[in-house]
């Protein structure tokens, strides 16, 4: 199978190549019949589209505000862009996308909305939480049963839906005024402030939660794995914070980490 | 699974998506059976999913997929082909199906269905491929002929020969996608009818129907338009030789309101009625 393992390459080298006319596309027409009417570059160029389409489609529905934001036009080209150094390891196009925020933070063009790649980091986490596992919410009675002697070894998990997004630009707003239902003012005064979320699922119900610097900071913790000897001395208002976090469904499992003294 | 209709599937379905799923949830129109894309439902959990229980629960489904990659030099991906099992396993479709392409290289997706060169080695590879994922499944899978806008130079027989040889060397059933056929023989130069004559009649479990558009110089399967009259004519054609096929109403860009993909599933249904009449 070497003959087509190497027809393959070059096809796929000739669809992803950012050069219509270049190299790889030369080198694939050889492989390629010319018909009615079409030359051999012009068949790979019918599946060049096709594949371009197809992301552009991909991060459009994943990125809406992203794309609201830049117009479509632009928006595309940065697609355009980011496909050609970014592959598609998953036959899942809904995992592809993860690391549009990073790139357009590099992306000269969009430097004069700095507040983009957090936005797109709002979507990608929505996204995420759109499809992630169907959990229920933690009984905090649960959390009395555990004996006393093994409460330090507390490890607590948040939700499998969350991300904390934590942005220095008001975006949870800039997020809602770009929906497609907001009938209200589309202004936004960037200076209103910085922004910490938790973005989540409540059963079904898709949850974007501001969060104070104290909640903030636990749930951060937790994702680090703090067991809750070292969170009892790092937040001395645990007894309320820690069943307060729980109650509004951002904590949603906990299970006992190893012994180390 | 008691709740489950444990219907065969026949007649004019319609493949499901998802702006249509609470709507046939409430509704329940009379539709035979839905056809579900695996993809949209690799997620983890959610409303997709929960969505879709409800549907499976009132309606037979089948899967339908294009990331198996059949075609390629790559490796099989097990990791995919375990999500699509887990999948099958949970919602028990009466079939899985993918197309006879590649969408992947050097482990790099490209997420549109290519197609193979019609030689001895492409067609050896993919009847092992076949193989392999027949085997893990644990079932016999449908292979759907794709749409094709380029062939290529080395070809050591016509598509549609391959396209038999795949199946009955497989000995995997066949998705018989008439507008894929329609288009391929426009696009290429040759008689839709070439298909015909040599498909292996009792392989074909599926049909498939859609709408393409006229480009300026080839035909492109846009799946995003009612079924055009000579695809409806090689359809008779089709069913006369096949018999009353299941058949699939197949719209994946600008999807109407499920009053038209009813409607053109009726259209089907006539069609398919008249065949099982005359029989
Ligand atoms: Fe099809």
């Amino acid at each position: 199978m070497q003959r087509l393992n190497q027809l393959q390459h070059r096809l796929r080298e000739a669809i992803m190549a950012a050069d219509a006319d270049g190299t790889a596309v030369r080198v694939a027409s050889k492989t390629v019949n010319a018909t009615r009417g079409l030359s051999s570059p012009e068949h790979l160029r019918i599946y060049r589209r096709a594949v371009t389409g197809t992301f552009k489609r991909a991060l459009g529905q994943l990125y809406p505000v992203t794309m609201r934001l830049l117009g479509q036009q632009f928006f595309d080209g940065m697609v355009c862009r980011y496909m050609r150094i970014t592959p598609s390891l998953s036959p899942d196009l809904a995992d592809y996308g993860s690391s549009f925020a990073e790139f357009i933070e590099g992306f000269e063009p969009a430097a004069g909305l700095p507040y983009l790649p957090d936005v797109a980091r709002l979507e990608w986490a929505w996204h995420r939480a759109f499809s992630a596992a169907d959990e229920t919410a933690l009984n905090i009675d649960a959390l009395s049963e555990v004996p006393e002697s093994d409460r330090a070894r507390l490890l607590f998990a948040l939700p499998a839906s969350a991300s904390l997004l934590a942005s220095q630009y008001p975006v949870q707003r800039i997020w809602q005024v770009n929906q497609e239902d907001w009938s209200g003012s589309e202004e936004v005064n960037l200076d209103e402030g910085a922004a910490r979320l938790i973005i989540w699922r409540r059963g079904y119900d898709m949850r974007i939660d501001p969060l104070h610097d104290s909640e903030w900071s636990l749930l951060s913790a937790l994702t680090q794995n703090m067991p809750m000897r070292k969170l009892s001395q790092s937040f001395p208002d645990m007894a309320t914070l820690l069943p307060h976090c729980v109650e509004h469904g951002w904590i949603a499992g906990f299970k006992l980490g190893e012994s180390t003294d | 699974m008691s709740e489950r209709a444990d219907v065969q599937i026949r007649g004019a379905g319609i493949g499901l998506r998802s702006q249509h799923q609470q709507e046939i949830i409430d509704r329940q129109p009379s539709v035979p059976w839905f056809e579900v894309l695996s993809e949209n439902y690799y997620g983890a959990g959610g409303t997709a999913l929960a969505k879709l229980e409800k549907v499976r629960n009132l309606y037979p489904i089948t899967l339908h997929g294009v990331g198996m990659s059949l075609g390629s030099t790559d490796p099989l991906n097990f990791e995919y082909l375990a999500r699509l099992k887990s999948l099958a396993d949970r919602f028990e479709p009466e079939w899985v199906s993918d197309h006879l392409a590649w969408i992947s290289v050097g482990g790099e997706y490209v997420h549109d269905l290519l197609p193979l060169p019609c030689t001895q080695e492409a067609l050896d590879h993919v009847v092992a491929r076949i193989d392999q994922v027949q085997d893990f499944l644990g079932r016999r899978i449908l292979i759907e002929n794709p749409s094709t806008y380029l062939s290529y130079t080395d070809a050591e027989m016509p598509e549609w020969e391959f396209f038999r040889e795949v199946a009955e060397l497989s000995d995997c059933d066949i998705l018989f996608d008439v507008n894929n056929a329609y288009v391929n023989a426009s696009n290429h130069g040759f008689a839709a009818t070439s298909y015909l004559d040599a498909l292996p009649l009792a392989r074909v479990r599926e049909i498939h129907l859609a709408g393409f558009a006229q480009l300026d110089s080839y035909l492109f399967d846009t799946h995003g338009d009612r079924i055009h009259p000579p695809v409806w004519e090689l359809y008779q054609l089709t069913i006369q030789r096949t018999g009353p096929v299941p058949t699939l109403i197949e719209w994946d860009t600008n999807i109407p309101d499920l009053g038209v993909l009813v409607a053109e599933a009726e259209k089907a249904q006539a069609q398919l009625d008249a065949v099982s009449c005359s029989a």
